[in-house]
């Protein structure tokens, strides 16, 4: 039998009176990554930290590995806080062995294992480097590597994408596409899109502290509106489409944004331009994104906290 | 319910490994370590060059009424050789001498003068040794015949306009006494460009004033020597101890002192250790909180396990640090009885009592263990190094109020106070050891230790709350002072 690597049941905390996380239920699938998406302050760091056990629910269970989380679960886990930092006096690979060590790795296994590690992601002048001597993003690799050299199966990353340039941003993908090859479960959270979107099967989306949204990518790009762009210099344009939008807006280059009606179907429209002899200078359907489908599901105010941080 | 700690040991060492190392592999770690050794061997080898740093001063009497500077001369020579003899005496007891042979040596003293005693040491003290005693008998005063009777003359000396010829060198005239005689009196003035110069001048009245009490005693018959003389006649007093040997004669020695050196020196060392040991904890304790890795660590680590490895790390560090002290110490300690006479190791092995050992380390453990625990607390609540200090000045007064009770308890072993710092959880270890002496009985020193064993636990676990809190909440001593207004006065908190 397949044990579920986390199940969070109606989940709640409460800070000082406020609600950080309220009711919050999902499971997370064996061989799933998922992305858990919401602006800062939603509940994510919250909720990860209740998975681990490093605080107690107000309300609800947890379940890692199909028990309360607790020390039958380390070794079983990696796990890569928000927060960032090193033990200023080791060097790189004393921190990845220590830490491989502390999740259950034999001395003897885990030195080599920090060398192979570093030597395979660009870091092997920092071997012997003292990690205060390092610079802010290998030090972030380095912690990032301290926390998955044990390879175990089930990993939670909160924000690993944060504070790492574009390059190192696409090397931490290609990990994470490295370690699901491998069959691993991954949750990581995020307020940047576009990586969960590349990256999960399943999105989780989090605003004010309850969930919004569970299901595929699929389902959640479902939630976004269709839009089109579409341009003419005939002025019956906007009269011709406007049965197959909710909504228009006017482009700076003349053309028009159509935020399409559930059914309508770009064939239809592009049918009707012909047959009213309407000459088309574009006609672009765009895909939907995530982000789109998180304004549709909580709101502007909220999304726009999201492009705050992403700015 | 209490329920106790659960630990993996592994775990536990590992973190204990990695505090440890991350101090003991610095370069700062070991200048710590070698820096008494340094000192010891530079205050040494130094000793003989410190007493040089103050160079020879040199003064002149000039003495118009030509009755009073061969006194002062004489006093300087009389004061010499008593310096001579409290330097020699000083050497005699270090050595361990009985009263007797010192006795003996002062004879000697007084008739052959200290070039016949120091043939004597030659060999057996260094002769750097024998230098500082020359030295400090010899003084840096040197008294030179006024090179002019004129005292305006004598100024241009002191300015440094016109210098002195000794033993073929220029030297400058530090200061000039005149004696003068005033309307009928004798008067003196003390001429010196060296604002600070008063050997001499304090030389001349110690004179006049001995001259003055000699002049009284005349009017009534009597001398100063014949004063000295009455004093000598006095009884001397022998302290008795009924609680010692009837064999060995009851007598009160020197080497009765030692039990009380020995139990405060132990109270001493337990004290020093916790005192560092907690210190460490703390400076651990923030760093690891700035580092922010206890998150990462704690999924991976029972909080319990970081606690035991952090003081188990730490107390092996420290231990490590105390290492040249105690082997200082201990040097010292065994050079002090092996050259004592034989009661001297006598008693130090009696002092060495089962008693002392087992609540030695006991009591380390579990002091260490209690003010440890509220360190590692107080550090897990702190964000800099000034919050640290603010959190644990009220515990550091404590902490260094104890201490107090090693005097008392070396002046004093039967003070009720000492017996209640003795139970005082806080001042129990320090305590309980310092009046070993007065041999407690062992249900006294058990009970003392499970009150704090106790309160150990209590302090764990309330210690284990305020690290969790701190750690995660990253509030620091504003959550803990939110905390208060918030739940205590029901005050509202601004967010």
């Amino acid at each position: 039998m397949t044990i579920t690597p986390l199940s969070i049941q109606n989940v709640s905390k409460f800070f000082a009176g406020k609600t950080a996380v309220d009711d919050v239920s999902f499971d997370v699938n064996p061989g799933e990554i998922i992305g858990f998406l919401g602006p800062n302050g939603a509940g994510k760091t919250t909720t990860i930290r209740m998975a681990l056990g490093l605080i107690k629910p107000d309300e609800g269970s947890v379940k890692l590995f199909g028990h309360a989380p607790g020390a039958h679960a380390f070794g079983r886990v990696a796990f890569l806080p928000e927060e960032r930092g090193l033990y200023k006096k080791q060097t790189a690979r004393e921190t990845i062995a220590h830490m491989a060590r502390l999740n259950g790795m034999k001395g003897k296994d885990a030195f080599p294992l920090a060398d192979k590690l570093l030597d395979r992601y660009g870091l092997s002048e920092a071997k012997r480097k003292k990690n205060k001597d390092m610079s802010k993003g290998m030090a972030q690799k380095v912690q990032l590597l301290a926390a998955i050299a044990h390879d175990p199966e089930f990993y939670i990353l909160d924000e690993p994408f944060s504070g790492l340039d574009p390059v190192n941003q696409q090397v931490l993908e290609n990990m994470v596409r490295e370690i699901a090859e491998r069959g691993r479960t991954i949750i990581f959270s995020t307020h940047v899109m576009e990586h969960a979107e590349r990256l999960c099967d399943r999105i989780i989306l989090i605003s004010g502290g309850r969930k919004v949204f569970d299901g595929s990518t699929d389902e959640a790009l479902a939630q976004a509106p269709r839009r089109m762009v579409i341009g003419s210099e005939d002025s019956r344009l906007r009269e011709a489409v406007s049965p197959f939008a909710d909504h228009i807006e006017d482009r700076e280059d003349g053309g028009l944004t159509l935020f399409l009606k559930r059914e309508a179907d770009s064939h239809e429209i592009l049918e009707k331009c012909v047959g009213a002899k309407i000459k088309l200078a574009r006609f672009e359907p765009r895909n939907p994104t995530l982000h789109e489908a998180f304004v549709a599901l909580v709101g502007h105010d909220e999304a726009a906290k999201m492009d705050e941080e992403v700015l | 319910m209490v329920s106790l700690p659960q630990l993996d040991m592994r775990r536990v060492y590992l973190i204990a490994r990695r505090d440890f190392l991350g101090y003991v592999k610095t370069w700062g770690f070991w200048l710590s370590f070698f820096m008494p050794f340094v000192f010891g061997f530079m205050g040494f080898f130094m000793s003989g060059a410190i007493d040089k740093i103050e160079p020879t001063r040199y003064e002149t009497i000039l003495d118009e009424t030509g009755q009073y500077a061969q006194p002062i001369l004489d006093l300087k020579a009389e004061r010499q050789k008593k310096i001579e003899w409290k330097a020699i005496e000083t050497v005699l007891e270090f050595t361990n001498m009985s009263e007797e042979g010192i006795a003996g040596y002062k004879t000697r003293y007084e008739s052959e003068g200290i070039e016949g005693l120091l043939s004597d040491f030659e060999g057996a003290l260094p002769s750097s040794q024998i230098d500082k005693i020359k030295n400090s008998a010899q003084g840096n005063t040197r008294f030179v015949d006024p090179p002019n009777t004129d005292l305006e003359v004598l100024k241009d000396y002191l300015k440094g306009d016109t210098t002195l010829v000794i033993d073929g060198e220029s030297q400058k005239l530090n200061g000039v006494l005149h004696i003068y005689e005033h309307e009928g009196k004798a008067k003196a003035d003390y001429w010196s460009g060296n604002v600070n110069s008063k050997y001499v001048q304090r030389l001349a009245e110690d004179y006049f004033e001995d001259k003055a009490e000699q002049e009284y005693l005349a009017s009534g018959g009597l001398s100063k020597d014949g004063l000295t003389q009455a004093k000598k006649g006095t009884t001397s007093i022998q302290a008795f101890d009924p609680n010692k040997s009837a064999d060995d004669g009851q007598a009160v020695t020197k080497a009765d002192k030692i039990p009380l050196i020995v139990a405060a020196v132990a109270s001493g060392i337990l004290w020093l250790t916790i005192f560092s040991g907690a210190y460490m904890l703390l400076t651990s304790m923030l760093e690891e909180k700035l580092n922010k890795l206890m998150e990462m660590m704690l999924a991976t680590t029972r909080f319990s396990e970081v606690i035991f490895g952090k003081l188990l790390g730490v107390a092996a560090l420290t231990i490590t640090a105390m290492l040249p002290y105690i082997a200082i110490g201990i040097f010292a300690a065994i050079l002090y009885v092996v050259q004592g006479p034989p009661e001297f190791m006598t008693q130090f092995k009696a002092s060495i009592t089962p008693k002392l050992i087992i609540f030695f380390f006991v009591f380390l453990i579990l002091g260490y263990v209690f003010y440890g625990a509220l360190f590692i607390a107080l550090g897990s609540l702190a964000e800099s190094m000034q919050d640290a200090q603010t959190l644990t000045t009220p515990i550091m007064i404590v902490l260094t109020a104890c201490i107090l009770v090693v005097p008392m308890a070396f002046e004093s072993p039967d003070s009720p106070l000492l017996t209640f710092a003795a139970w005082f959880p806080l001042s129990a270890p320090f305590a309980a050891i310092a009046r070993l002496p007065m041999d407690p009985p062992w249900w006294e020193l058990a009970l003392s230790a499970f009150f704090l064993f106790l309160l150990s636990i209590g302090v764990v676990a309330l210690a284990g709350r305020i690290f969790r809190y701190g750690v995660l909440s990253g509030s620091g001593v504003k959550g803990v002072t939110d905390w208060i207004k918030r739940v205590i006065f029901r005050r509202k908190v601004k967010a």
